[in-house]
């Protein structure tokens, strides 16, 4: 009898035959696992019964991707439910300023170390020319899922299209992203601030989300420097003007654009003459005499700086983007803040409000295989899904689509989300270079910028002929703009 | 035949002596040619091409061009490597100075108590990766809730945007680097000072030699090669500075303390710019070679004098 028995950890004596059948009916299980899930799953996936392990790469210390990045369970129950097959996920992570490095030096060895990439949406020339990320034409054209109804041509502009104007579709927007004006509403809403504002200015202290849409820069002016305390600590706003990234050029930008400046010509790669034109200039004295309405330091505001003197009372407002309303408006501060679309810049009739776009796409590694390849499709077929737009935005994330922002409820689940809307829709908001030259010119920019801004150089004028003639060589290089005029030759910092 | 087979056997001798050298020699040439010939003939070649990492073409051959415009004082060559030598130069001296003279008083002091515990302490900042003292120095500088400007400000003083005005943002980035390489002159000057002979010292001691000649006769004298190997590995460093500038400053404001690394980095690996940037590394490398053959050559010069 006992030659017949195995005895077990807790002191069970079991027959071996029992053993033997328990241990073959669990072998059948798992090898028939894959069939009994595909028996299971909603749609039969070539995938279905693996296990698949996804990267994806996004931006540290950025709250729309890390929102990505903890949704991605959902998926994995979603596919393991309608696909069958289980997929697990491991993320990297850079701050804005090296996140490209990051994903260049390693799409450039044609690794799939990240399957799935967050990439800004200026990258896109730089990672689609040399056929590291995906076109997702056919892709979109082979999947319902993805052909999605887009808030506005911006969306798609923005976010998508690669080269500029082209049907070329390289990504597919994770995160929508605006400029918005943050303002501590229990300071407007205080009747002895109205009172006193409207006895020094004569006008009354605008204090709704539709007073800010018609008010101009001029006229917020006074509210800024209503509410401009140095004494006290307070300051009346807070812009951007870091060299860091594209800081200072996100915040600079709308002052050129609404007044009628532009950058570059897109058609020719002409810079110089265009940049570097009497608007622009004054646009970069405006910007700089906003200055004096802001906390010492604000040179080297970037984002978590103005996260941090705004949630620290240390401004009235602040324009800021709307992606980190989220840490903009802690718990405590959740009625204290109102967000409204940015103020018109010039006067009158001409008055005109173009602020420059945020955001990031999803971007697919071309180099994935071909099961990582159907995971991101199919990830990215449940992102636009209408349930995780709308949960996705819940946790504070700004969806694209049309089916939620038109939602009669998306205005009312984030503070923010109106002015983002607003800012969203045609003609309000305009991104900059697709070209894979983006990141030399934007860093010769940042640092002309930067030193006018920091009074490094005073001449808004020399630094604009400076950064246009560096630009304009910077495109001549690759053969995408004309060779510079002699007049660069004398140009400097 | 007597004659000939002697003198074949040294001759073998000899030849399996080299053989053995060269084998025991092949691990590090192999090294060495793989590691660094090979790259740098690369960059020397990839210096003559126009190549972007993100163009999506192959190089294309555009011969001195790359140098040409370096030359032209494209991105502003000329005044990175000017702000460059500014770096360098007041930082290694303040540096060379300042550790001469606390590694005299450390020397000195020998039975100072707690001199171990204030030693190592002093040399802590050395320790430390750069990236760090710059990040937690960006915080100490920062005008609205750093401590600096806090003291500053309770000592009545206006808040300074140390890095956000181009009229401090350079020095303020020096001074974090003469605080952290200070502590490596302390230790080459105590280096220097262990190779000075003890008789030498209590003879002059004994004849009163005040200490100024002391110094200068008795100490330089001997430790003058390690101060000077000192010296030569700071200014090749400080040269090469990058990581303490990025959590910093990324170079700004403006260009207010863009040096040459941080040029060179941006184009390389944020612009992917790699024929232009292989060309910058060119002319650094000249640059290099040229500064440490001065400080050989002034080492050589008084080793000729004295000899």
């Amino acid at each position: 009898m006992n030659r017949f028995t195995t005895r077990t950890a807790g002191g069970l004596a079991l027959p071996r035959r029992t053993i033997l059948k328990g241990g073959a009916a669990m072998a059948a299980t798992a090898l028939g696992a894959p069939f009994i899930n595909r028996l299971h799953a909603k749609e039969a996936h070539p995938l279905a019964g693996q296990t698949i392990e996804m990267n994806i790469l996004g931006i540290a210390g950025w709250l729309p991707s890390s929102l990505g990045v903890q949704m991605s369970p959902i998926f994995a129950d979603f596919a393991k439910e309608t696909y069958g097959y289980d997929v697990r996920f491991g993320f990297a992570e850079a701050p804005f300023s090296d996140l490209f490095q990051k994903a260049a030096t390693s799409l450039a060895t044609r690794s799939q170390e990240f399957n799935i990439i967050i990439s800004d949406s200026q990258w896109l020339g730089a990672l689609a020319q040399p056929g590291w990320i995906v076109k997702l034409n056919d892709i979109i054209a082979a999947n319902p899922a993805l052909q999605v109804d887009w808030f506005s041509q911006t969306v798609v502009d923005t976010y998508m299209t690669y080269p500029d104007g082209s049907a070329d579709r390289y990504g597919l927007p994770q995160e929508g992203d605006t400029i918005a004006l943050f303002l501590r509403k229990d300071m407007l809403d205080d009747p002895a601030e109205q009172a006193a504002f409207q006895q020094k200015y004569g006008m009354k202290l605008p204090t709704t989300f539709e007073e800010y849409e018609t008010l101009t820069m001029a006229e917020f002016e006074k509210v800024a420097d209503h509410f401009n305390r140095p004494d006290q600590g307070v300051w009346g706003t807070a812009m951007q003007y870091s060299r860091v990234y594209d800081f200072v050029s996100c915040y600079l930008y709308p002052f050129m654009w609404s007044q009628g400046g532009q950058i570059w010509n897109p058609d020719n790669g002409e810079v110089v003459g265009i940049l570097n034109s009497d608007i622009n200039a004054r646009a970069m004295e405006e910007m700089k005499g906003w200055l004096k309405y802001q906390p010492p330091g604000a040179t080297n505001f970037g984002i978590a700086e103005q996260v941090d003197v705004f949630t620290q009372g240390k401004v009235f407002s602040c324009f800021q983007w709307a992606a980190v309303g989220l840490v903009m408006i802690p718990q405590e501060m959740r009625d204290k803040v109102m967000v409204v679309a940015p103020p018109k810049h010039g006067a009158g009739a001409d008055a005109g409000r173009i602020y420059t776009m945020g955001g990031q796409p999803w971007v697919l590694n071309a180099f994935n295989d071909d099961p990582h390849m159907r995971v991101g499709v199919d990830f990215l077929k449940w992102w636009y899904q209408p349930e995780t737009t709308i949960e996705f935005a819940r946790r504070g994330g700004n969806p694209c689509d049309a089916a939620t922002l038109n939602d009669a409820n998306f205005d009312s689940i984030n503070p923010w989300n109106r002015a983002y809307k607003y800012m969203l829709s045609e003609g309000r908001s305009r991104d900059f270079w697709h070209h894979p030259k983006y990141a030399e010119m934007l860093a010769l920019q940042q640092e002309g910028f930067s030193a006018f801004m920091t009074g490094q150089n005073n001449d808004a004028k020399a630094v604009l002929d400076y950064i246009a003639c560096g630009q304009q060589q910077i495109l001549n290089d690759v053969g995408d703009a004309p060779t510079v005029p002699g007049m660069c030759y004398s140009t400097s910092l | 035949m007597t004659v000939s087979s002697g003198t074949r056997a040294p001759s073998r001798a000899h030849d399996s002596r080299r053989v053995l050298i060269f084998l025991l020699l092949a691990p590090v040439l192999a090294f060495f040619i793989v590691f660094n010939t090979i790259p740098l003939l690369w960059l020397l070649g990839l210096s003559f091409h126009n190549f972007s990492l993100t163009g999506g073409v192959d190089p294309q051959f555009v011969g001195f061009r790359n140098y040409y415009q370096l030359w032209l004082g494209r991105n502003n060559f000329w005044g990175d490597l000017s702000r460059t030598f500014a770096f360098v130069g007041v930082g290694v001296t303040i540096q060379t100075v300042l550790g001469m003279a606390l590694g005299l008083l450390f020397w000195g002091s020998k039975a100072m108590p707690g001199r171990r515990i204030a030693l190592t302490l002093l040399f802590t900042p050395m320790v430390l990766t750069p990236v760090a003292s710059g990040t937690f120095f960006r915080f100490i500088y920062d005008a609205n809730f750093g401590v600096l400007n806090a003291i500053g400000r309770g000592l009545g003083f206006e808040t300074i945007d140390y890095l956000g005005d181009p009229a401090f943002a350079f020095w303020a980035v020096l001074a974090v680097d003469i605080w952290m390489w200070t502590p490596f002159m302390i230790m080459m000057t105590l280096a220097a000072l262990g190779s000075v002979p003890k008789a030498e010292l209590e003879a002059a001691e004994i004849d009163r030699i005040p200490f100024w000649k002391r110094f200068s006769l008795v100490i330089l004298h001997h430790g003058k090669f390690i101060l000077m190997l000192g010296i030569v590995l700071r200014t090749i460093d400080s040269f090469k500075t990058l990581d303490l500038i990025i959590p910093m400053t990324k170079g700004g404001p403006g260009q207010q303390t863009r040096l040459v690394a941080v040029e060179l980095n941006k184009q390389a690996f944020e612009s992917f710019n790699m024929g232009f940037s292989s060309a910058y590394a060119v002319y650094l490398l000249l640059v290099s070679i040229a500064m440490t053959s001065i400080f050989i050559f002034v080492l050589n010069l008084r080793r000729q004098r004295e000899g």
